[in-house]
């Protein structure tokens, strides 16, 4: 999202260098694996050696013992304390938070957030339309692009790129204003797109990171292939379709747990451009949704909503863990 | 970035039966050398970066020098006075001074963090996928719940606020959290700090992955130690993927605005007022008298300047350092 | 602020449904098939189904009524912070709330539709207080709307909370003093409870503060013979009232732990039993009702105190319904309709009344939420009568302290210049006293007075210019 105020990815996987992502994430799973069979090729600071030597073993698995107590009461108690309240009446939960269940549990929150009050799966679902069309806009944009000044590089590539590369180092905040008077009045369309999900996907597009890495992978491919492709008779667009595109699965799946990862967690942009209209349950995603009801909604069921928001990303997380621990990780990273 | 010399396009829809023929000009020949092909594929790009990115670019600094409010719009007199404004302001000056505090704590609580974690981590032998999933696992959290369930819920002051409880439990006495200006931009750290420290795990695990093992075998026919493996081997390793985080990190929190805006509005009487906030405030909270997007645009010019100088120099300074 | 006009709009005796700001993106219905279509403000985000269904009972009568008119409503809800943004981005709906303090400001700037030729038709428009009317005028004399749900600041408490601290519910206090011990009477019998609160963000610190100076004799801005105004927060009446404050924080521990709360906080901690007596304003049951599941018996709500000074008053305030300059004279005339049908005519015509008390009874809101009269005292009584058989149960009795004395009450207007500036200024300040120990408030308070004035008198010099 062109407007998050927080640290886009993209820095980290440039400063890393070249596809190091791409690359990076294979060899990751590479090592993982060799190391898991103990092969002894691949190792830590520790060696086995002194792995066996109980001067080391014992104070060592001390320390990773404390620190999975820690990782269990930092990461994991948070959320099942979210859990636990989404079936605790309201009171309970203000009166003995850290009680469990001091006075039975209840369906009632669950029911409430799913009710015609709250709609929490309204505003899931827009949720997932606002990250899917963003998606859709970022790998469009990326893999066109990329294609053009990387494979087909005409005359001018040079400063079209050089244009998007200087984008890349920009702070997004210098944007927030002249985008959003863009929204409200934009060029061709005539009217505002506020209160569309246009406005959110649109600018999305808008990623020096994602067509950077784009072309750095296209760069990486062996042009043999497509100098092939040509004797064959391919047009650029039968390149671009049958060979460049299939090819290109892994940069397609690092831009996009970049590009949902973003549009999931933005909410300085989204908030601005979807403030709700006559219905907002059609438009809002949850990031907007749930701040602007916490003062109208009771507790009970505001935790419910709040639980619910949280448990179905790491259901997705837990089953797609390798993408996200091995792309993704570079999404939430560094941000305070 | 170029590996290949020889552009393709200059024989990309030349059909290899035509004989290729250097004729210039003509807008069939350039449609048959695949020029329309070059340009239809870049149209997205051109189309989505101009309208929403390189115009706005341009626009910003047209903004900033304009005084307006989304209604009436003239140049301001004399043409830098929204940035006088912004320097005249006294709200400034103390956003300045909140986000280099918010800037300084996130740095000793959040940067050395990760790094120790992963080190350990990258020790562990058995049941390494569970420590990387719970130390991601707040990352996974929609950063708008995180805040919400944090403030209304953990950083509540009350005796029945959770984080008071488990002080209880120590003897400790209750803390105000989020509503004293003392305690309130450090409350706004500690959960910045846990929504973000497993991304930054996850980088130095996959970096700590990367370090050849070579270089340990060799250290240790050296003789040398864990402690001097880890000094002499693994954090050298890490130099440069940690240069990179210091800079993103200070980038990052120097952009710091979901905590201040969510947590607490910038209070309480203005501690938690940053930079982000005063612009956010200037554009669309009239608290002024009315919408000035024009200083607004010029404060966020002022912060992307310093952050580009700030980069530079940090980039120059520590080129020698990272390059072993 | 959110508050005084959110409040508003909930209350008039009977009207409750309507809630506040938020808008998206209307402007201007489009006209299609000879039929009118209008956005209207509805009720604020996250506000109960019911709330909507009464909202819906009342579009579905006028529709039958204005067959040429379709009208969709849009949640909405004024706050202070973001109503700029929103009047200026166009994402305002047709019909919609502004309060007594901005509606003059923005109808000399050219920013709402002036109403005149539809609005001076009214029956009832030439009834209008002179000085009530008078919020929704230009300086040119135009009209740009109707008032409506004018409110009286007051003090509203939980009466379980009393019964549980010893204290007679039927009989609050009348005296800041008898506040103060009502407060730490309540906080000792119940560990957790703030005995007394007021709000302090959102621009709704400063409005309270004033609220609480006016009770005192203070004010905060003074207009000179030559029209010139002049702000002055560094006064006693604002001191006493912050130091009131930071003696019930800080001796009493009465005041809670949670101190950053706007109009939306406040209420829910109100609702969730955290706070047992706060200032509000007179109405602000209807949105207890319709947001905070707070059951009308266990309500009681009395005017705030006044001090023995000569100019001690009420602060009182309250909303014009008001339209957006883009509409056609279409939507103009629609808009006009509905605000006469949904704010106008229940106040005036018993048949009109008793249909939206029903309406408002059917779907579980609030009927006969306290407010002060819109045209006279008579007027305002025989509207009571008419909803009195569909009052919500119980809640004329708990009421009583508040109507039984209200009427004795001096009301004095809001600040009439930048006043959400310099409510936004006053947060701050309401904040330090609750937040630190020893705040220097008489510099907090000078810098107060330095950067409301500079807004006042760059005004002035603008108007001079022209």
């Amino acid at each position: 999202m062109t407007a998050t105020p927080i640290v886009s990815p993209e820095n980290v996987v440039l400063g890393q260098e070249p596809g190091r992502s791409v690359r990076g994430a294979a060899s990751l799973r590479r090592r993982m694996a060799r190391r898991d069979k103990e092969s002894g090729l691949d190792r830590g600071i520790v060696s086995a050696t002194e792995w066996r030597t109980p001067r080391v073993r014992f104070p060592l698995a001390t320390v990773q013992l404390i620190l999975l107590i820690l990782l269990v009461i930092c990461g994991l108690l948070p959320i099942l304390w979210l859990m636990k309240s989404a079936f605790t009446p309201t009171q309970d939960t203000l009166t003995q938070p850290l009680a469990i269940f001091p006075h039975g549990a209840t369906l009632s929150n669950i029911t409430a957030a799913f009710g015609i009050n709250i709609k929490i799966q309204s505003y899931f679902l827009n949720t997932i339309w606002v990250a899917a069309g963003a998606w859709v806009v970022q790998i469009v944009v990326a893999t066109t692009g990329g294609y053009a000044l990387s494979i087909l590089r005409p005359k001018y590539g040079k400063i079209v790129s050089g244009l998007v590369i200087a984008t890349l180092f920009l702070p997004a905040i210098v944007l927030l204003i002249p985008l959003y008077l863009t929204i409200l009045h934009p060029l061709v369309i005539g009217s505002s797109l506020l209160n569309t999900f246009w406005a959110v996907w649109l600018p999305s597009g808008a990623s020096a990171f994602n067509v950077v890495l784009v072309m750095r992978f296209f760069d990486s491919l062996p042009r043999e292939i497509f100098e092939a492709a040509e004797t064959d008779g391919a047009g650029p667009f039968r390149l671009f379709w049958s060979i460049v595109l299939p090819m290109s699965k892994p940069v397609i799946g690092v831009v996009t747990v970049f590009a949902i990862i973003n549009t999931w967690k933005d909410f300085l942009w989204p908030n601005l451009v979807l403030p709700g209209g006559t219905d907002p349950s059609s438009i809002q995603p949850l990031s907007v949704r749930l701040p602007a009801i916490q003062g109208t909604t009771e507790f009970g069921p505001f935790l419910a909503s709040l639980a619910i928001a949280t448990l179905i990303p790491i259901i997705m997380f837990l089953v797609f863990q390798r993408t996200f621990l091995n792309g993704g990780g570079f999404g939430g990273a560094v941000k305070g | 970035m170029t590996t290949s010399t020889e552009p393709l396009a200059s024989r990309q829809g030349a059909p290899r039966t035509t004989p290729r023929r250097r004729v210039r000009g003509t807008p069939l020949t350039w449609v048959r050398r695949g020029g329309l092909a070059n340009l239809l594929f870049l149209l997205p790009l051109l189309g989505i970066f101009g309208v929403f990115s390189w115009g706005p670019i341009v626009e910003s600094v047209i903004i900033s020098l304009q005084h307006t409010n989304f209604v009436v719009t003239t140049w301001s007199d004399p043409i830098w006075s929204n940035f006088e404004f912004v320097f005249r302001d006294p709200t400034f000056w103390l956003a300045v001074r909140n986000t280099g505090y918010f800037a300084l704590l996130a740095l000793i609580f959040g940067y050395p963090v990760p790094i120790v974690l992963a080190v350990i981590m990258s020790e562990v032998k058995r049941f390494k996928g569970l420590f990387s999933v719970l130390a991601y696992l707040p990352v996974v959290v929609l950063p708008v719940v995180s805040v919400l369930l944090w403030k209304n819920v953990f950083y509540d002051a009350g005796a029945t606020g959770v984080f008071n409880i488990i002080l209880s439990w120590f003897h400790i006495p209750a803390q105000p959290w989020i509503q004293s200006t003392a305690t309130a931009m450090p409350s706004l750290v500690l959960e910045a700090t846990w929504a973000a420290a497993g991304g930054t795990i996850i980088i130095y695990l996959a970096a700590l992955t990367n370090v050849p093992p070579e270089l340990y075998d060799a250290a240790e026919v050296d003789g040398a130690g864990i402690w001097q493996k880890l000094w002499h081997v693994t954090l050298p390793q890490l130099r440069g993927i940690m240069l990179v985080t210091f800079i993103l990190q200070i980038i990052g929190t120097s952009q710091v605005f979901l905590e201040p805006y969510l947590f607490t509005q910038g209070g309480p009487v203005q501690s938690t007022t940053t930079i982000m906030l005063l612009i956010f405030q200037y554009a669309f909270q009239s608290s002024d008298g009315g919408s000035n997007l024009g200083v607004a645009t010029a404060l966020s010019l002022m912060l992307a300047a310093f952050l580009a100088v700030f980069s530079a120099v940090y980039f120059r300074v520590t080129r020698s350092w990272s390059q072993n | 602020m959110k508050s005084p006009r959110r409040s508003i709009i909930l209350a008039v005796a009977g009207v409750a449904a309507a809630g506040m700001a938020l808008s998206g993106c209307s402007a201007g219905g489009s006209t299609s098939n000879g039929k009118t279509e209008i956005v209207v403000a509805s009720v604020q985000p996250g506000a109960s189904a019911e709330s909507l269904a009464a909202f819906q009972t009342q579009v579905k009568t006028f529709q039958k009524a204005n067959p040429d008119i379709i009208v969709r409503g849009e949640e909405y809800d004024w706050t202070g912070p973001t109503f700029a943004a929103q009047l200026a981005g166009g994402t305002l709906p047709d019909e919609f709330g502004v309060p007594f303090t901005d509606s003059k400001t923005l109808a000399s700037n050219g920013e709402l539709a002036d109403l005149t030729p539809y609005i001076s038709k009214l029956s009832y428009y030439k009834k209008f207080n002179p000085n009530v009317i008078d919020v929704a005028k230009d300086s040119k004399g135009h009209v740009y709307g109707i008032p409506f749900s004018p409110y009286a600041m007051s003090i509203s408490y939980n009466r379980d909370d009393f019964t549980k601290a010893g204290l007679d519910p039927n009989k609050p206090p009348t005296t800041w003093d008898e506040v103060e011990s009502d407060a730490k009477a309540i906080s000792a019998a119940l560990p957790g409870v703030a005995g007394y609160m007021q709000m302090t963000s959102g621009n709704t610190g400063g409005w309270e503060l004033t609220s609480a100076s006016y009770t005192r004799g203070g004010r905060l801005e003074t207009t000179a013979g030559n029209g010139k105004v002049t702000v002055d927060t560094d006064i006693p009446a604002v001191k006493d009232s912050l130091a009131y404050l930071a003696k019930i924080r800080w001796t009493d521990n009465a005041a809670g732990s949670n101190f950053i709360l706007d109009w939306n906080g406040m209420n829910a901690a109100f609702g969730s039993g955290k706070v047992a007596m706060y200032m509000s304003g007179s109405d602000v049951i209807g949105a207890l009702v319709q947001n905070d599941a707070v059951d009308p018996s266990n309500y009681g709500v009395t005017t705030i105190p006044l001090e023995s000074d000569s100019k001690a008053g009420v602060l009182s305030g309250g909303t014009v319904a008001v339209a957006n300059a883009k509409d056609n004279p279409a939507q103009l005339a629609a808009v006009t309709k509905w605000i006469d049908f949904y704010y106008g005519q229940p106040a005036i015509d018993k048949a009109s009344a008793v249909t939206q008390a029903k309406a408002l009874q059917a779907s579980k809101q609030v009927v006969g939420a306290p407010s002060i009269p819109l045209f006279d005292a008579a007027t305002a009584d025989l509207a009571r009568s008419w909803i009195a058989p569909y009052a919500t149960p119980g809640l004329l009795d708990n009421v009583k302290p508040f109507t039984s004395t209200i009427g004795k009450q001096p009301i004095v207007p809001e600040p009439s210049r930048h006043t959400q500036d310099l409510y936004a200024a006053l947060d701050s300040v309401v904040q330090a006293v609750l937040t630190q120990e020893n705040p220097d408030v008489d510099s907090l308070l000078k810098a107060v007075n330095v950067k409301i004035q500079a807004l006042i008198d760059a005004d002035s010099d603008q108007a001079a210019l022209k």
